[in-house]
């Protein structure tokens, strides 16, 4: 098989693969890519350099990790889990992303495809009305200072109790939808002016909000599928991903040059400027952590804020209550964050960076609905061939810091994508497949074509054969919204 | 890794620099190189490059301007903060560019490198304007700046 290195990778399992820690210079603890043959064979070379990269930091425990959707990305690689010793170990704002929370929400409801395609044009027509997209979108919520404090320290509860959304929202939130170690002391003014305007919007790139229909032969488990509020039949969901916008990148900004800073006399070398990283018990660590929880309860904030809008848009158009149309929120999930977490080797502090955390049944941390499943784990396709619903396993606690992958992954720039197609052909041919696409932009919706992406369905084949997470249903696009 | 092709600028009012987007880089992300025949030209070229991933600049109007002025020692660090103010008010003020000037010197007695910047653009509107990425940040991977022979390159990679 060709790879896209020289550095030598063994075969683990059908779908394991690792790299030795005598690669490079520098590692201590091997790398493992997860992936079947084809998947390990299309992957760049900047997965295999800074998966590397990754298994140098101080502190690394048991392996570097990349998930079969892992590309190249800015330190870490898209798709890199990383796990390190909390009193030892570093933590690095490159690990995490500047998109803080980026993450994934999935709304179900009671209706069926033949009750939303004669509506279908009205219905996006509305939801992109209610959603704003695009650069720079700015939201109907008007934070102050106080307020702002108060969605940084309080997530998705601060919105439930402004009315934005359901009590049981929380429920069917990653960690309720607040992190307790939020501390705004930690936040700079730049993003404090770059947040206060952008609650309830999706951003552009490739977040999006998408009306989806559950794919009527592709329920591969339909007691847990039950569990989760999926029954099939033509059902249709709302699939939604963002993060926390300009607040986020901006608290990644600001402690990215701290870090540098700081790391300048300390004699911590990195191979990347972009791992730039800083000891976790150091003020330095301690203080991006405050702030990273402040920006991550901000995008559960901001998730929570644009399920609201999504169900006042389906009231507006089928003229009944979200309650009636049975508008319950699935899960909602981070899939780039830094968390701590218990593992064999003690508390760690969990990266993920393109990453779903992927709990398994009886876990204290997966909410009680969901005790005998697993945790729900959200994965977005491209915006052409469709996402998966799957579940968390007690392997991926045991073998992979409960962790799997988050979507399907590119295998093509944005540039390349851009030159292949047409944003406006694009639209009409996904028209004509029964995709009604609103966008913001034309050029970033051709860099969104699923000829930009791997195949979803060899990235899910390769986490369920490896048991870190199992398939419930496949999900298909009919309705997407972009920036 | 293999690079695109060379864009000429489109910003209005400037002529001379250049960059080129990079492919098959940091595949999510948006990589560039800009070039300038002096430390000003390539401050302008390098913020034309995030200005365009952002908008196409001629469908920005000209309502809204903002003089920067930035100070640091390394004329890297001096064009990091450059790229990120620009980040920064298209957040902050909701803004996007047409037009960008820069001045950039060097004092040898205070060791310091100056930035005097003029941003010219218009407030955010998706029905006049030809909007394309929102860029979340300039990264630090691969990020380089340097001169040879009289011109002065940068290699950017900025987060989208």
């Amino acid at each position: 098989m060709k790879l896209a290195t020289s550095m030598t990778v063994n075969r683990l399992s059908e779908v394991v693969w690792e790299i030795p820690a005598t690669e490079k210079l520098g590692m201590l603890v091997p790398a493992r890519i997860y992936g079947t043959e084809k998947i390990l064979g299309e992957m760049d070379e900047g997965v295999f350099e800074q998966v590397t990269n990754v298994a140098c930091l101080p502190g690394i425990q048991r392996y570097a990790v990349c998930m079969p959707d892992g590309h190249w990305g800015y330190g870490f690689p898209i798709g890199g889990v990383a796990a390190f010793d909390v009193r030892h170990g570093i933590i690095a704002p490159g690990g995490v992303g500047y998109d803080i929370n980026c993450g994934m929400r999935l709304i179900r409801t009671d209706l069926t495809l033949a009750d939303v395609k004669p509506r279908l044009e009205a219905l996006m027509t509305k939801l992109f009305q209610a959603v704003p997209a695009g650069v720079g979108s700015q939201g109907f919520v008007k934070l102050n200072r106080q307020t702002f404090q108060a969605v940084m320290r309080k997530g998705a509860r601060w919105c439930v109790d402004q009315g934005y959304g359901w009590e049981s929202d929380l429920t069917y939130t990653e960690e309720g939808g607040c992190l307790k170690e939020a501390d705004p002391d930690c936040i700079s003014e730049q993003a404090y002016q770059r947040g206060t305007s952008q609650l309830g919007t999706l951003g552009s790139g490739n977040h999006y909000l998408e009306v989806q229909v559950v794919h009527r032969d592709r329920i591969y488990d339909h007691h847990v599928a039950e569990q989760l509020g999926i029954h099939g039949r033509d059902q249709i969901v709302i699939m939604v991903h963002c993060g926390s916008r300009g607040f986020g990148h901006q608290v990644g900004t600001d402690y990215l040059r701290r870090f540098e800073q700081a790391a300048k006399g300390s004699g911590l070398v990195v191979k990347d400027r972009q791992l730039t990283c800083a000891p976790f018990q150091s003020r330095e660590g301690q203080d991006y952590f405050s702030a990273m929880n402040c920006a991550a309860n901000a995008a559960f904030a901001n998730r929570q804020v644009i399920a609201h809008q999504i169900r006042e848009a389906f009231c507006s158009i089928f003229k009944q209550s979200s309650e009636s149309l049975g508008m319950r929120q699935v899960y909602d999930v981070a899939h780039n964050i830094a968390k701590v977490e218990r593992y064999e080797e003690g508390l760690l502090l969990v990266h993920r960076k393109g990453a779903t955390r992927a709990f398994g049944p009886g876990s204290a941390d997966v909410p009680e609905p969901f005790q005998r499943v697993g945790q729900p784990v959200i994965c977005g396709g491209s915006m052409e061939t469709g996402s998966y619903l799957l579940v968390g396993t007690s392997r991926a606690d045991t073998e992979s810091f409960g962790s799997t992958m988050h979507g399907a992954g590119r295998t093509m720039s944005r540039a390349q994508a851009k030159r292949t197609v047409r944003g406006a052909q694009l639209q009409r041919d996904m028209a004509q497949r029964g995709i009604l696409v609103k966008a913001v932009s034309m050029a970033g919706l051709a860099e969104e074509a699923g000829i930009a992406y791997k195949n979803i369905s060899d990235v899910v084949e390769s986490v369920e054969t490896a048991g870190i997470t199992k398939k419930v249903a496949e999900l298909l696009p009919i309705g997407n919204i972009k920036g | 890794m293999s690079t695109g092709d060379i864009i000429l600028l489109s910003v209005v009012g400037d002529v001379g620099k250049t960059y080129r987007f990079l492919e098959e880089i940091a595949l999510a992300d948006v990589g560039f190189v800009a070039t300038g025949d002096s430390v000003s030209e390539l401050f302008v070229a390098a913020a034309s490059a995030v200005i365009e991933a952002m908008v196409n600049p001629v469908s920005v109007g000209t309502n809204w301007t903002r003089e920067v002025r930035l100070s640091q020692e390394q004329v890297d660090e001096l064009l990091f903060d450059w790229l990120n103010t620009i980040v920064f008010l298209k957040d902050a003020e909701a803004v996007v560019f047409r037009d960008v000037q820069a001045l950039v010197s060097y004092d040898s007695d205070a060791n310091l490198w100056h930035l005097s910047a003029t941003l010219i653009g218009d407030h955010i509107d998706a029905n006049r304007q030809e909007l394309r990425t929102d860029v979340k940040a300039v990264t630090k991977h691969l990020y380089e700046v340097k001169e040879k022979e009289g011109t002065w390159s940068a290699h950017v990679v900025v987060d989208v």
